[in-house]
């Protein structure tokens, strides 16, 4: 067992460390201001409870995960059915709707601020002039679309792969028994896409949770803070010096990603079990 | 057994890493001098020494002059690294982890240098030699906390009021400047009547905002407005503080802004002003900045003008920012630190008649004179000085996002009462962590 000691203490100080500390800290006084860091107690969580602004934040984020969860599943479905067959065409198309995935995702934010913004290139292509990234309303909604248009690619391909390994037996049983293609498509390989859409809407979902690239490019937080997820507001925090209060948040968020993480992925492995 | 000592070794790796851990910045405290430094000779030689300037992208360029000269009479090597903005957040998490420069443009304010925990992390700049040279009405006017002074102020300290724009002002019979806010609001009718958009607000970058509510404030700071809210005896709540977000809410609301009030941008704001879009803006030295880097001065002479404004006259309110001075570190290494106060009383001393010829800046030091290519704006923005008062971000022991929640309101989210209580809450959060004494 010994000869395991290293890799344990890598992992201890590289993992299990920073995670106690985000703990930890949570319960101090910790700031840029001063040199001491004494414990307060739960102080840190009533004073952001107490104040509207950590709220906001949480919902925000809810809001805009779910978006994102939405989008990213039924772009990514919907091109894994379009381009499921192995045409010259469909693989070239495939290699398009992944490079994305691949561009860092603050390039991707700056490029929709700049083709979005009043007078960028979508506007002048439709002749009007409305801003995308200024409405206190919808902004979130075009934000969770960028997001979901970085990452629809990773989605394609976990339902291509899961449509792929579909059994051909079965969905020639399926058309023996009169079943139409429509039919088929609902009742018999749709369910079988299960696993692939657990992955996808869970990773999606908790990814988007912890999101702070893209909406931080296309509009820091803005309008009127209405695409301020959490992670833009603790950087906001840790910025102005109130790092206790900035790790308190980041504790809030690891909580809030798990709650939401276990029931999602129960709910969604139980439709596995058909299976 | 091997599980019980797996479990003790687990332990004790917890233990060491959680107390390798702690903040860098404690150490440090202990080797706090309670003498002042002594001054080296501004040009004696520092052959081998290395320093180094962080600086904003904004000010990496300010010293180029002062170092290449420095380099040359002693000998020291400068090297100035850009920390990406936002500057003043890059700054305090990396001096939060141990990462400490020789110097550092900083703004000179009690607020940003308490936000920097002066009293651990800076070189006190007691008995600095070139504060005898330093106009007398500017000698104190920043860079001290707590009767310490911690940062050398090297360029005249922005100041917030209204750029104008002459020929629109002329071409609507306007004939010399508003004696007072309530003049200049009349002025702004009178041009709207005229079809002009009499003031350009850019709530799209949102950070100029606040000088809206801060220049109506003037007076009130004038009677000890800040430490009254310092102290907890007065709040942004209170009527003072509320009414001049009222006030900023019914102009705008009034339409004496510009239509893309919630989207325009700082450069936008710029090029309506020079273009004559606009009369009026207010805004602070960095604004002017901006109208430098696209026309030249003898334009921006015959364009643009500036005055200050207070409620009750034309009294301007100062707000130093990080491009105005530089601190410098207790790194430990008493060569360098000496080396660093070297470089400063380089700069402020020998150094000075070249760095501003080179940056076109006014000179602080009357026996300096500024040099002929500064606009005039700039040199009347520079005598607003000795009359001006102090801002929010000079006098208030926290500086609150005071203009996130305004740029809220502009996008109709919040109420001003609302962005009053926001701001309040934010003050008290901050200045408790600061220490501050009733909070």
């Amino acid at each position: 067992m010994w000869f395991m000691a290293p890799a344990f203490a890598i992992l201890l100080v590289f993992f299990f460390l920073p995670t106690v500390f985000n703990f930890v800290y949570a319960f101090t006084d910790w700031s840029g201001f001063k040199s001491s860091i004494n414990p307060v107690g739960l102080e840190n969580f009533t004073d952001l409870a107490s104040n509207g602004t950590l709220f906001r934040s949480l919902r925000v984020t809810v809001v805009y995960a779910v978006l994102v969860a939405i989008f990213q599943n039924l772009f990514g479905f919907g091109l894994a059915v379009l381009l499921e067959r192995d045409t010259l065409v469909n693989r070239v198309a495939r290699v398009f709707f992944l490079i994305p995935v691949l561009m860092s995702a603050l390039a991707v934010g700056y490029i929709f601020q700049a083709l979005l913004k009043p007078t960028g290139g979508l506007n002048r292509l439709l002749g009007i002039d409305y801003a995308w990234l200024g409405d206190t309303t919808w902004t979130i909604v075009v934000v969770a679309l960028i997001h979901a248009w970085k990452w629809m690619g990773l989605s394609m391909l976990i339902y291509l792969a899961g449509l792929k390994t579909i059994s051909e037996d079965i969905v020639e049983a399926a058309h023996i028994d009169g079943a139409s293609r429509w039919r088929t498509f609902w009742a018999v390989r749709f369910p079988l896409l299960a696993p692939a859409i657990t992955f996808n809407v869970a990773t999606a979902l908790l990814g988007s949770m912890n999101g702070f690239d893209v909406a931080q490019a296309t509009t820091g937080g803005g309008p009127a803070r209405t695409t301020e997820i959490l992670n833009i507001f603790i950087y906001r925090t840790f910025g102005q010096g109130l790092f206790a209060q900035a790790t308190t948040m980041s504790l809030v968020l690891f909580l809030l990603v798990a709650l939401m993480a276990f029931p999602v992925i129960y709910v969604l492995r139980k439709r596995e079990e058909v299976l | 057994m091997k599980t019980k000592w797996t479990a003790a070794a687990a332990a004790a790796a917890l233990t060491l890493g959680l107390a390798a851990c702690s903040d860098p910045s404690v150490e440090t405290s202990s080797a706090a001098p309670t003498a002042p430094a002594a001054w080296p000779d501004p040009t004696a030689k520092l052959d081998g020494v290395k320093l180094t300037i962080w600086a904003a992208q904004n000010s990496n360029t300010v010293p180029k002059q002062v170092i290449a000269g420095f380099q040359q009479a002693t000998g020291a090597q400068v090297e100035v690294v850009t920390i990406p903005d936002p500057y003043e957040q890059g700054i305090q998490t990396k001096v939060a982890t141990g990462d400490k420069p020789d110097l550092a443009f900083w703004q000179p304010t009690a607020s940003m240098l308490t936000a920097i925990n002066a009293r651990t992390n800076l070189q006190p700049l007691t008995d600095a030699p070139w504060l005898s040279q330093l106009s007398p009405d500017l000698k104190d006017i920043t860079g001290i906390l707590d009767g310490t002074r911690y940062a050398a102020l090297i360029t005249s300290p922005a100041v917030e009021g209204v750029y104008y724009n002459k020929e629109v002002f002329a071409a609507n019979g306007i004939t010399g400047t508003p004696k007072n806010f309530d003049e200049m609001v009349e002025v702004g009718r009178k041009l709207k009547a005229k079809g002009v958009t009499p003031f350009f607000e850019m709530a799209g970058d949102k950070w100029a905002t606040q000088w809206w509510v801060q220049v109506q404030l003037a007076d009130a700071a004038k009677d000890g407005l800040w430490e009254r809210i310092n102290t907890g005896k007065e709040k942004f709540t209170d009527p003072t503080v509320v009414g001049a977000i009222k006030t900023y809410k019914s102009l705008i609301d009034e339409g004496l802004f510009n239509s893309d009030i919630k989207t325009a941008k700082f450069e936008d704001q710029g090029a309506a002003l020079l273009s004559g879009k606009a009369a009026m803006a207010v805004q602070v030295n960095s604004f002017f900045g901006q109208l430098q880097a696209t026309a030249d001065t003898e334009t921006l002479n015959k364009k643009i003008g500036f005055f200050p404004i207070s409620p009750s006259g034309n009294v301007g309110t100062f707000i130093p920012d990080q491009s105005n001075a530089l601190v410098a570190f207790r790194t430990g290494d008493a060569g360098r630190e000496a080396a660093a106060r070297q470089l400063l009383a380089y700069w402020m001393g020998p150094g000075y008649k070249d760095f501003v010829a080179d940056r076109e800046t006014v000179s602080l030091e009357p026996s300096v004179p500024s040099p002929a290519g500064v606009p005039q704006a700039l040199l009347d923005v520079h005598a607003a000085l000795p009359e001006a008062v102090g801002s929010m971000q000079a006098l208030a022991v926290a500086n609150p996002d005071l203009y996130l929640n305004l740029a809220d309101m502009i996008n109709g989210t919040m109420t001003p009462e609302k962005v009053a209580a926001a701001t309040q809450d934010q003050f008290e959060q901050l200045a408790k962590a600061a220490g501050a004494s009733g909070f």
